[in-house]
């Protein structure tokens, strides 16, 4: 069970890890964006292996289901040439700037979490579904409230924004 | 190495793949993937410390679907502001969109 464990958790990295590749370095957005999806259901894959199904099920519907979607509309309503937006690649410099970016804030956060190990209790906590509904209308409904009005907020204006121009000139 | 070192790893590798992506892609909506990457980094290192530590896992549980209320929301506000950005300059590439105005 425990080998098993190990090797779903090796399939699950190897999907974000190559997921995620392709998401950054494809020239092409679209396949930038399938990158995105497989880097997500692995990420899906992870809650599920970390005993929180619940996670793994959001993770897909809100993710793959809503905000892929929404990048895909984005993609298409800017009509990027099919070559792709990012055919001539970046210069080396930038390359190397990005790179040294990445690395310094990796090293830092690699050796925090490799050096200052926290006591785990090893097996994953299973909470169930009647209690996470509990606690977002019990001790955390502010949250839950405060979360609707904004996506209320950013659905009203991202209407506003689409729509003003149009009617403007 | 414990199973959450493991764990915090491969969110550090989303957060990386992330930044890197945010400083070398030149269109607004490759940067917008890579977000995405990084908020999903965060998430899943939040689920993972909640759920093998002693601390609280269902606040674990509610705070990552809160981030993952929160990208939505965020991507719904970026795909406006990236349409009206392709309407007036016709791209959304980062080296075209440099015209402030006061």
């Amino acid at each position: 069970m425990e080998n098993m464990a190990k090797i779903v958790f090796g399939f699950y990295t190897l999907i974000i890890l190559g997921g995620s590749l392709v998401a950054v370095g494809a020239k092409s957005l679209v396949r930038a964006m399938v990158g995105l999806i497989a880097t997500l259901l692995g990420v899906a894959g992870m809650y599920m292996l970390l005993n929180a199904q619940f996670m793994a099920l959001m993770q897909i519907l809100i993710y793959v289901g809503a905000v892929c979607v929404l990048i895909f509309f984005a993609i298409m309503l800017t009509r990027a040439d099919a070559g792709g937006e990012e055919a001539a690649s970046a210069p080396l410099r930038q390359n190397l700037l990005a790179l040294t970016a990445v690395l310094s804030v990796g090293g830092i956060l690699g050796w925090l979490v490799l050096t200052r190990p926290l006591a785990t209790t090893g097996v994953p906590v299973e909470v169930s579904i009647e209690k996470l509904g509990l606690g977002l209308l019990g001790p955390y409904g502010l949250a839950f409230e405060l979360i609707s009005v904004v996506l209320l907020v950013s659905m009203a204006g991202a209407v506003l924004l689409a729509w003003e121009r149009r009617n403007g000139k | 190495m414990s199973a959450l070192t493991l764990y915090q790893l491969v969110a550090l590798i989303l957060l990386m793949a992330g930044l890197f992506g945010i400083s070398q892609r030149r269109s607004l909506v490759g940067m917008l993937i890579s977000v995405e990457l990084m908020l999903n980094g965060a998430g899943l290192s939040i689920v993972a410390a909640s759920q093998l530590t002693p601390a609280n896992a269902m606040l674990g549980q509610l705070g990552t679907l809160f981030v993952m209320g929160l990208a939505a929301a965020e991507a719904t506000l970026v795909l406006a502001i990236i349409v009206v950005i392709a309407r007036r300059f016709g791209t959304t590439k980062t080296s075209v969109i440099s015209t402030l105005k006061g």
